[in-house]
């Protein structure tokens, strides 16, 4: 695999599409040139919606959102402009160099453990301790219309960790993890049982789990059962988006891999009205050839994710959509004996756009090693304020809760103001 | 042939600069220099005067081979070439010692006078896509080879610095180039463990070989590691040897084997692999010492049991290992092939004596 210098003939191709749609004629054309469903027009203005892609296992913030070429630890890759003056990022990331306009980074991101779990689930929950629903459970829960026709919350990854996500929250907002682009397992039904009878025998379910859960008093326990079969139901209706190749245009755009496959399906979700969609792109835990690693992994998310940026742009969806890229912690400045750079929550990096978020900003700054940060600290806390205040949901509210209300946002921090459009 | 009056050999000319006889065992450190930064490798030029690294700080440094390891207590005096923009992992000269020419990770190959007080580049050539990974040049000086992420191998006719041929198969980066001694074949080492040998003249494809157990998949994530760390061939062109790992179990972790494979050429036959069993971690560097041994440096999946082995063919098992004051990165031998140079991670580059030491 060469580095891939952000000049293809797809991507002038994309340039060329993302022209038309600003033209009248165009309006009605949406990504590779199909006529846009109604359902995705009629989301494009109504619902609010987030695209979370978790880089997993700690993107290095050296060599992406805040390269420091040069400097003692800033490691072989260049820095380059992008279509933002001023700002510059790794040279790994040529595709969204040229569409750091739709982005904001945040420099400054000290979160004060270097644990996988740790960062993963402070940057999930905006809460150092305690078990908080997770951002894509906030999103489901306060976001989604009550007839969504998808599950609100919906992770596809190649592999990953099964997770509490939904916290105390009803089960129904709980993450619903697709195990890649395949269609889930068990999506159909049995071939003797036919839809009419499906259906009945779902309603009886439902009247049995209202009975027992009116006796025993177990509410909770019978709507995580029931939401199961909600969930399952919504998603055999929409079984068709997992079904067939993807065009070849469309995986020559996003990449044939795993990741682009993924992301295909994520852009499809989010069209066809899920409220959160997280995309795990893996390999990120670089001990060991660092430099290697991230030339391959970035390269494979630089051009696949600016292909879905693209397409969310160009439906009209992105100005309704929250955009994160984030992991759980950045990595180590120092290189350590491997090539490799290590775990590192101390001063590292994420990038945002998209709804409610000003574009083409660049949020505090680590001193000149990129060994702590130097302006403007913020954590996991401000983070979640700031996601949410951009969606409209106000995280000084509580969770109505039967007999308690939980804070939606920790109440000792604020949202990034700098960032809010 | 005997003398009719003296049947005596005739001493040597001048005795106190006969070369010492090779002793393995009693390798020494002969000199010690050290810099701040890591270094990435190292050079030894065919004149012997010098000795230059690559560094984590974008530059490479000329130390003088004269300078010895106690001379002063100052540091020893380095010379700084500074042009590139990256890492540099790979140099070599002009046989008569008077170029330099270093591969940056910056996409560019360096020209520079190697002994200039103040060096500066005469050339910098955009040579590749994406960092050029190795240059070598031909015995006879007018050639250099080149690889870098664009998955190309390239021909470069010296000292015009013309391209006169590009390769094209690989699939992946090619980690290292050597030619071999007859001066009409190249060959390329990649990260999946392809090895390529090329006609020079007519730009063909000769032969693909695989090495595949120098190079591993990580399941759990989706991972390639592999390729060549050093590739030389022994100066008679029968066998080729290639440092890197075998054995990855962890890509990420770094969790692997070092392994020196000895390729039998003409045969296209794997004639040895080389690993030191308990030791996890990559081979760096190897080279073929003119007595019939192998030379080759090492560095551990952690800790800072840098190591220098020395192999002979045939044998399973090194027999002299020096231990490193901590990862070795490359090793390179004097023209004399008395001493060699390794840089290490810890910012030394040290030098090596193979002889008995000579009081001074």
């Amino acid at each position: 695999m060469r580095r891939d210098t952000g000049c293809n003939a797809i991507d002038h191709a994309i340039s060329r599409r993302a022209l038309l749609a600003g033209s009248a004629a165009a309006t009605a054309v949406g990504v590779a040139g199909k006529v846009l469903p109604a359902e995705t027009k009629q989301l494009k203005t109504q619902q609010k919606r987030i695209l979370q892609v978790f880089l997993q296992g700690g993107l290095s913030q050296l060599e992406s959102w805040d390269p420091k070429p040069g400097t003692r630890y800033g490691g072989p890759f260049r820095a380059i402009d992008t279509s933002v003056p001023g700002i510059r990022i790794s040279e790994l990331l040529p595709h969204i160099a040229q569409r750091m306009h739709h982005l904001s980074i945040v420099r400054s991101i000290d979160i004060k453990t270097n644990s996988h779990q740790q960062g993963r689930l402070f940057m999930e929950r905006g809460r150092r301790a305690g078990v908080f629903p997770y951002v894509g459970t906030i999103a489901a829960k306060y976001l989604a219309p009550k007839t969504a026709s998808l599950p609100g919350y919906m992770h596809v990854t190649t592999r990953g960790l099964d997770d509490n996500t939904n916290a105390f929250l009803p089960a129904q907002f709980a993450q619903l993890k697709l195990p890649g682009a395949a269609a889930p397992e068990n999506l159909k039904h049995s071939g003797k049982l036919t839809a009419d009878a499906a259906k009945r025998r779902n309603e009886l379910r439902r009247r049995l789990s209202q009975r027992f859960s009116g006796k025993v008093g177990q509410p909770a326990f019978t709507d995580s059962y029931d939401s199961s079969y909600t969930l399952a139901d919504k998603l055999l209706a929409k079984k068709g988006l997992f079904e067939g190749e993807p065009p070849p245009k469309e995986l020559e755009r996003y990449g044939s891999h795993p990741f682009g496959r993924n992301c295909i399906v994520a852009r499809k979700l989010l069209e066809a009205g899920s409220t959160c969609v997280k995309v795990t792109h893996h390999g990120y835990d670089t001990h060991a050839e660092n430099f290697n690693f991230h030339l391959e992994q970035l390269a494979e998310f630089d051009k696949t994710f600016c292909m879905l940026l693209d397409d969310l742009h160009d439906s009209g969806m992105l100005e309704s959509t929250l955009v994160l890229i984030m992991s759980e912690f950045g990595r180590t400045p120092k290189i350590n004996q491997r090539y490799g750079r290590d775990h590192w929550g101390t001063a590292w990096s994420m990038a945002l756009g998209g709804c409610g978020i000003k574009p083409g900003v660049v949020i505090g700054k680590t001193n000149d090693e990129g060994t702590a940060v130097a302006d403007r600290e913020v954590d996991g806390r401000h983070l979640f304020h700031t996601y949410f205040r951009a969606l409209g949901i106000d995280t000084t509210d509580h969770h109505d809760m039967p007999g308690r209300a939980i804070p939606i946002g920790d109440p000792s921090a604020e949202a990034i103001g700098e960032l809010l459009a | 042939m005997s003398d009719a009056i003296n049947d005596e050999p005739a001493p040597p000319a001048f005795p106190e600069d006969a070369p010492l006889p090779i002793d393995v065992k009693k390798t020494h450190v002969a000199a010690e220099f050290k810099h701040e930064f890591p270094l990435t490798t190292c050079r030894i030029d065919p004149t012997g005067r010098f000795v230059f690294a690559g560094a984590e700080d974008l530059n490479v440094y000329r130390w003088s081979l004269s300078q010895k390891k106690n001379e002063s207590d100052k540091p020893a005096a380095k010379t700084t070439f500074s042009g590139h923009e990256s890492w540099v992992r790979s140099m070599d000269f002009s046989p008569d010692g008077q170029w330099l020419y270093t591969g940056g990770y910056d996409d560019h190959i360096g020209i520079w006078r190697a002994d200039d007080s103040q060096p500066k580049p005469v050339r910098m050539i955009e040579a590749h896509k994406g960092w050029v990974r190795w240059v070598r040049v031909s015995r006879d000086g007018q050639l250099l080879a080149s690889c870098g992420n664009d998955n190309l191998v390239k021909v470069w006719k010296l000292p015009e610095f013309e391209l006169v041929q590009q390769f094209e198969g690989h699939k992946r980066y090619p980690y290292a180039v050597d030619f071999h001694p007859d001066g009409k074949r190249l060959v390329s080492f990649d990260l999946m463990g392809v090895i390529k040998e090329w006609d020079i003249d007519s730009g063909k494809e000769l032969r693909s070989m695989e090495a595949k157990f120098m190079w591993g998949f990580d399941q759990k994530f989706r991972a390639d590691m592999g390729g060549a760390r050093d590739l030389r061939f022994s100066p008679d062109g029968k066998t080729l040897a290639v440092a890197g790992l075998t054995d990855v179990t962890n890509a990420f972790a770094g969790v692997h084997k070092p392994m020196i494979l000895l390729v039998d050429w003409d045969a296209g036959k794997h004639l040895q692999k080389l690993k030191a069993d308990s030791y996890k971690g990559m081979a760096w560097g190897v080279r073929f010492h003119p007595e019939g041994f192998l030379v080759a440096v090492g560095a551990p999946q952690s800790g800072a049991s840098g190591v220098l082995w020395f192999w002979k063919p045939g044998e399973d098992k090194p027999f002299h290992t020096v231990k490193l004051s901590h990862c070795g990165r490359a090793v390179d031998l004097t023209p004399d092939a008395t001493k060699l140079a390794i840089a290490q991670f810890d910012g030394k580059l040290t030098v090596y004596q193979m002889t008995e030491k000579v009081a001074s």
